[in-house]
């Protein structure tokens, strides 16, 4: 029982970092349709400001990354996003896999290819007992930090004319547009929210393995992105059951699975979503996409 | 007599000889070089193997898959296990099966079983993944590519793990990978050409208009998976057979964004885009990588592998490749479709299809002898809680027009859009010459005899006018010369051939929309469903399509729907009207006995109207 419920608690709180990368994307998709490949190079860059500003209070560190992730979501969107907001999809996807690789590789150079280690403050390796559950403090962080983020994202979207401004230009942009709704500016803050989880997802992925490398974004884009795929297209609702379900897979498959397949735990995980496909091609909550439009 | 062909046989050679003569000059180039300019060349060549590999899919789907490196992964280590010598592979993949560990086939057939394999496999994944939409396969290929990543990094006693596999035999030549490479340039074509590629490329155009047409989007999109794989299996095992070595990392994501780069510089619609993209990019490549060590690598590098300053190059090509030429150094043209050759006088567009060139089959493969009829029964739909039909029965017959009229929101278009598939009905049954076809796809119902066009005439824009038309046949299965004659026909009916070799996309607005009509009767449609087909016509263009819909009815004596507000089109060409207002059925009966039904003049004009004429 006891075991069960500890390794609930890490599903859980797998469940929700992923639900953090799902929403950041998801965000972006519903403003301007785009699914932003770059979403994981956020991650990283923010990431790699904690590991520059190390020597730095690490509170101080934090804000800096959090600052690094919006400020690099802002620039890829005004520099490469925006002349092609009018592409078709593919376009816009290969574009963003354009920003990933540039991304990637300039932290590659600038400063190795190999992983750098990062200190983290001692408390959050430290485990917290309730019960005779014991709980690892990052995982009480990450699960506030996700609970606090969705309070957020719902006060943003549903008790704020930008919220509002945000949601109608989701529903239809042009006519949204036309009626006044100015769509930099909903574009330009949906990427500074989606580069603040980045962020937030990229400072937990430090606590949590004290280490950054040039390709840490890539397994969570995909992550993100088959979340988003299994939740149903633009849904945050969605992408946090998207984003939870795949986390628990994966906590749990690294507990259960016979030891002999623990190396193929991530085949398993990205094997599931084609599963769900098969039988419900538009994803757990998904509307039509791209079929629809008679 | 000149037969009527979608391009000339000097277009289709230039579109041929011109990739296969850059592939000889590689191949030259390579030839009487140093051993590791030879290593570069043949290495070079692998990978527009993939990338031709990418293109059949990519370029005629419209679709972006970003697990092809999968299988060339898959066809590399196929090949490796094949090609070891036993006393290596007892060494490094002792997991695997006794007669594979003993087996030392000789490249070529190594490299043939590693296609099949791939090729099979691509089958097998795209299965399912060719089910979701265009946005879910980028996302679950990439997936896939992670997935197959996974297995060979860690499948320790099977693939040598993360450290992969050493000592097998290097006999890809120069000469060997350009004559693959041919091949392939070949094989793309062939496809891209046939009627399987033109329906693949008919929904890159437009998914909606295609299904409406009996083509299946699934089963044309596993047809360019399948042999995407094959070629990309055929590019990992001949670089494997380069190189000598073979790891996990080998065909990634590094490699995955450079193919991709290569394709998209290109241009991705074409398969000349794929050669002349690959080549540029490895030009650029190896000048990058030149100029990031000062002295050159070329002795050791890997297929797609781009460390740090060559890969932001590449990266930046990438991106404003997308924002400033999103068609490529090609545009998207072969190169018998390059406006500069014709001018050059290499090659030529084909000249407007003459009547007489529809062949007899063209016209007695019309006569489709319609039994019994389209018939709606109680058909009834609520959009989130909305009723939108409410209980709708309708009956149309071969040979007669039936109107279908009422106004804004009425349900006229939902109702047509469940007749022919595109929305099922929450109750209610659709019959079609007696058998109940309810829940049947659009392509399905289109096989079945029942064409359709829209309110937007949704053309194929980079198709031509013949081409658009003839594709509508091919969703049916006529050969693609059969396909030809009925488009030529039924394009001479509809006074189009004059414009037939042009782009549809380039074609005025009320050519659009006849073409639109000319491609449903392009399937022989025993029933006719027309959406407003006089929406944005002038005058004398309207005038134009009820004579054009009379000759429908009587030489192809198909039922015809026509939903129309324009009286004056609707008068003349039904026997009967039926009136919908707010999801119900007003009224059935003859023009003039609804034009005179106050109900009728209510719900179109508003009582306030009424008020006015009877004081």
């Amino acid at each position: 029982m006891t075991e069960l419920g500890q390794n609930l608690i890490d599903a859980l709180a797998l469940g929700s970092l992923y639900a953090l990368i799902a929403l950041g994307i998801t965000l972006v998709y519903t403003v301007m349709g785009m699914m932003n490949f770059a979403h994981g190079e956020f991650i990283m860059l923010a990431a790699y400001a904690l590991f520059a500003f190390a020597g730095l209070p690490f509170a101080v560190a934090v804000v800096a990354a959090l600052l690094s992730g919006i400020a690099i979501a802002l620039l890829a969107e005004r520099v490469a996003f925006r002349p092609v907001r009018n592409a078709d999809l593919s376009a816009q996807l290969v574009t963003s896999l354009a920003v990933a690789a540039i991304l990637q590789n300039i932290v590659t150079v600038a400063v190795d290819a190999r992983a750098q280690s990062v200190e983290t403050p001692a408390s959050l390796s430290e485990s917290t007992s309730i019960g005779s559950i014991s709980v690892p403090n990052l995982e009480f962080l990450t699960l506030g930090l996700t609970a606090l983020v969705l309070a957020g994202l719902g006060w943003l979207l549903y008790r704020t004319r930008t919220g509002l401004a945000m949601r109608a230009a989701a529903e239809n942009f042009e006519m949204a547009r036309l009626l006044g709704v100015r769509a930099n500016r909903v574009i330009a803050i949906a990427f500074a929210i989606s580069g603040a989880l980045a962020a937030a997802v990229g400072v937990l992925l430090v606590m949590q393995t004290g280490q950054v490398s040039p390709t840490m974004g890539l397994t969570p884009v995909l992550v993100g992105f088959v979340a988003v795929v299994i939740g149903g297209f633009g849904r945050m609702f969605g992408a946090v059951v998207g984003g939870l379900l795949l986390g628990a897979l994966s906590s749990l498959l690294g507990v259960y699975l016979p030891e002999g397949l623990v190396p193929f735990r991530d085949a398993i995980v990205f094997t599931f979503p084609v599963l769900i496909l098969i039988f419900r091609p538009h994803g757990l909550l998904g509307g039509e996409i791209g079929t629809a439009r008679v | 007599m000149s037969r009527a062909r979608f391009r000339t046989p000097q277009s289709a050679a230039a579109s041929l000889l011109v990739p296969l003569a850059l592939i000889a000059i590689t191949v030259m180039v390579g030839a009487d070089g140093t051993p590791s300019l030879q290593g570069t060349v043949t290495l070079i060549l692998c990978n527009l193997i993939v990338v031709i590999g990418l293109q059949v899919f990519v370029g005629n789907s419209g679709v972006y898959s970003f697990g092809q490196l999968g299988f060339a992964t898959a066809g590399a280590y196929i090949a490796a296990f094949l090609t070891l010598p036993a006393a290596f592979a007892l060494l490094q993949t002792p997991g695997l099966p006794d007669f594979i560990v003993e087996a030392h086939l000789d490249p070529l057939l190594s490299t043939l079983i590693a296609a099949a394999f791939s090729g099979l496999l691509a089958i097998v994944i795209g299965l399912p993944l060719m089910r979701t939409s265009t946005l879910a396969i980028p996302i679950s290929t990439f997936a896939f590519l992670i997935v197959i990543y996974n297995v060979v990094a860690n499948w320790d006693r099977v693939t040598g793990g993360s450290s992969g596999l050493v000592s097998i035999p290097t006999t890809t030549s120069v000469g060997s990978a350009g004559l693959w490479a041919g091949a392939a340039v070949i094989a793309a074509l062939a496809f891209k050409w046939s009627t399987s590629g033109y329906r693949l490329r008919a929904t890159r155009e437009d998914e909606v208009a295609a299904r409406s047409i009996g083509i299946g989007v699934m089963r044309e999109r596993l047809i360019a998976f399948g042999i995407s794989g094959a070629l990309c299996g055929i590019g990992g095992a001949l670089a494997v057979h380069q190189s000598g070595v073979l790891n996990p990392t080998t065909f990634y994501f590094g490699a995955t964004v450079t193919t991709m780069t290569m394709l998209v510089v290109g241009g991705a619609r074409s398969v000349l885009g794929a050669v002349v993209g690959t080549i540029a990019i490895a030009l650029v490549n190896e000048l990058l990588r030149g100029f990031e060590d000062g002295a050159s690598l070329l002795g050791a590098i890997s297929i797609g592998e781009a460390p740090g300053l060559a890969a932001i190059g590449l990266g930046l090509i990438l991106l404003a490749t997308m924002i400033a030429m999103p068609n490529g150094l090609s545009g998207g043209r072969e190169a018998g479709e390059l406006p500069w050759l014709h001018r050059l006088g290499f090659s030529a567009p084909a000249p407007p299809p003459e009547p007489g060139d529809a062949a007899e089959s063209g016209r007695a493969a019309l006569d489709r002898t319609p039994q019994g009829a389209l018939r709606a029964e109680g058909i009834s739909l609520a959009f989130a809680g909305l009723q939108v039909l409410k209980d709708v029965d309708l009956v149309l017959e071969p040979g007669q027009a039936l109107g279908l009229i009422g106004p804004n929101g009425a349900g006229k278009t939902t109702l047509v859009n469940v007749l022919s598939g595109f929305q099922a009905a929450d109750s209610g049954t659709v019959s079609l010459d007696g058998v109940d076809v309810s829940g049947r796809s659009p392509a399905r119902l289109a096989r079945d005899g029942l064409g359709r066009t829209f309110q937007a005439a949704l053309p194929f824009p980079e198709l031509s006018g013949l081409e658009s038309v003839a594709v509508g046949a091919m969703g049916m299965g006529a050969s693609r010369r059969g396909a030809v004659a009925i488009a030529v026909d039924v394009l001479d009916r509809l006074n189009l051939l004059e414009q037939a070799t042009q782009p549809a996309g380039s074609l005025p607005p009320g050519s659009q929309r006849l073409l639109g009509i000319a491609r449903a009767l392009a399937i022989r449609p025993r029933y006719l469903l027309l959406d407003e087909p006089a929406a944005g016509l002038n005058e004398a263009e309207c005038d134009r399509l009820v004579e054009i819909l009379r000759g429908v009815l009587t030489d192809f004596g198909c039922g015809i729907l026509l939903i129309e507000h324009d009286m004056s089109i609707v008068m003349p060409l039904c026997s009967r009207v039926q009136v919908l207002d707010d999801g119900r059925t007003l009224r059935l009966g003859t023009p003039d006995e609804v034009q005179a039904d106050r109900a009728v003049v209510e719900s179109y004009l508003g009582s306030s109207f009424l008020e006015s004429v009877d004081a």
